[in-house]
C-alpha cells in the first residue's frame, strides 16, 4: 500500500523539464505523482506529451481549494495559480514533498514545512535509486542548457556536474 | 534613473490591477508593476536559487527518500 512517503505533488516545471530531457522515468519509483488542475493545464499547454508518459503514475486532481496558509504565502512570494494549487494539495493530502524548479515556490514550501525538490535533484537521485546509470545522468545534466527550458547559471551547472562526477567516481 | 520598458500583459491581469488602483491600493499602474517586479526579483534572488540547487544536489546524492 502506498504511504504518503512515496507520493509527491508536481509543479509544471519539473514535468516539462524532465520530459524535455526524455527522463520522466526518474519519477517511476513514486507510487503516484499528483498533478493539480492548474498545473495539468499548464503542462498541457506547453508540453502535452509529458502527460502521456507511461513510465510514471500521474494522478490528475481537479478543484483544489487554496489553503489559507498558501493564500498568505501566495501574496508574499507572488506565487502562480499552479504553484498555489500544488502547495495546497500537499497540505490537504499530507504529502510532504513538492516537485518544483521555482525558487519562490521552494521558499514557500520551506515555510510550510514541506520538502521541495527540483529537476537536478531528481536526476541525481535516480542514480541512488538505481533507475539510471551515473553516466546517463551526467549526460542529461550536461544537456540541460541545450535541451530544456530550465534556466541555470552555466558555471553553477558545471560545478554540479563536477561534484557528482567526483562523488560517483569515489564509489566506483 | 529609470528605464522605459514595453511589455504585453494579459487583459484580465491589467483590469485586476486597474481595479486595485481605483480602490486606492496603489497610485497608478507603474507603481503596481514596480512592486510586482521588485517582489519577483527579491523572491528569485540568485544566491537563494543557488542555495536551493545545492540542497537539491545534496539530497539527490545522499538523501534517504
Amino acid at each position: 500500500m502506498a504511504t504518503t512517503k512515496n507520493l509527491v505533488v508536481a509543479d509544471a516545471g519539473v514535468l516539462i523539464h524532465l520530459d524535455e530531457l526524455g527522463a520522466l522515468d526518474v519519477l517511476s519509483d513514486y507510487a503516484a505523482v499528483f498533478v493539480p488542475d492548474a498545473v495539468w493545464s499548464e503542462v498541457l499547454r506547453h508540453r502535452p506529451q509529458a502527460l502521456q508518459n507511461k513510465s510514471i503514475h500521474l494522478v490528475y486532481v481537479s478543484a483544489v481549494a487554496y489553503s489559507p496558509k498558501v493564500n498568505a504565502m501566495a501574496k508574499i512570494f507572488t506565487l502562480h495559480h499552479g504553484e498555489c494549487e500544488a502547495l495546497s494539495l500537499c497540505l490537504d493530502r499530507e504529502i510532504e514533498t513538492l516537485l518544483t524548479d521555482d525558487t519562490a515556490a521552494r521558499l514557500a514550501a520551506n515555510n510550510l514545512n514541506l520538502k521541495a525538490h527540483g529537476t537536478l535533484g531528481l536526476l541525481i537521485r535516480a542514480v541512488r535509486q538505481q533507475l539510471r546509470s551515473a553516466d546517463d545522468i551526467v549526460q542529461l545534466l550536461a544537456a540541460i542548457p541545450q535541451q530544456t527550458s530550465l534556466h541555470i547559471r552555466p558555471q553553477l551547472l558545471n560545478n554540479v556536474i563536477e561534484q557528482v562526477k567526483e562523488e560517483w567516481r569515489d564509489k566506483q | 534613473m529609470n528605464t522605459i520598458i514595453q511589455a504585453e500583459i494579459p487583459q484580465q491581469l491589467c483590469q485586476q490591477a486597474q481595479l486595485l488602483i481605483q480602490q486606492g491600493w496603489a497610485t497608478n499602474l507603474q507603481e503596481v508593476i514596480n512592486e510586482a517586479l521588485r517582489r519577483y526579483v527579491e523572491s528569485h534572488e540568485d544566491s537563494l536559487s543557488e542555495a536551493f540547487i545545492q540542497d537539491d544536489v545534496a539530497w539527490g546524492l545522499h538523501g534517504d527518500d
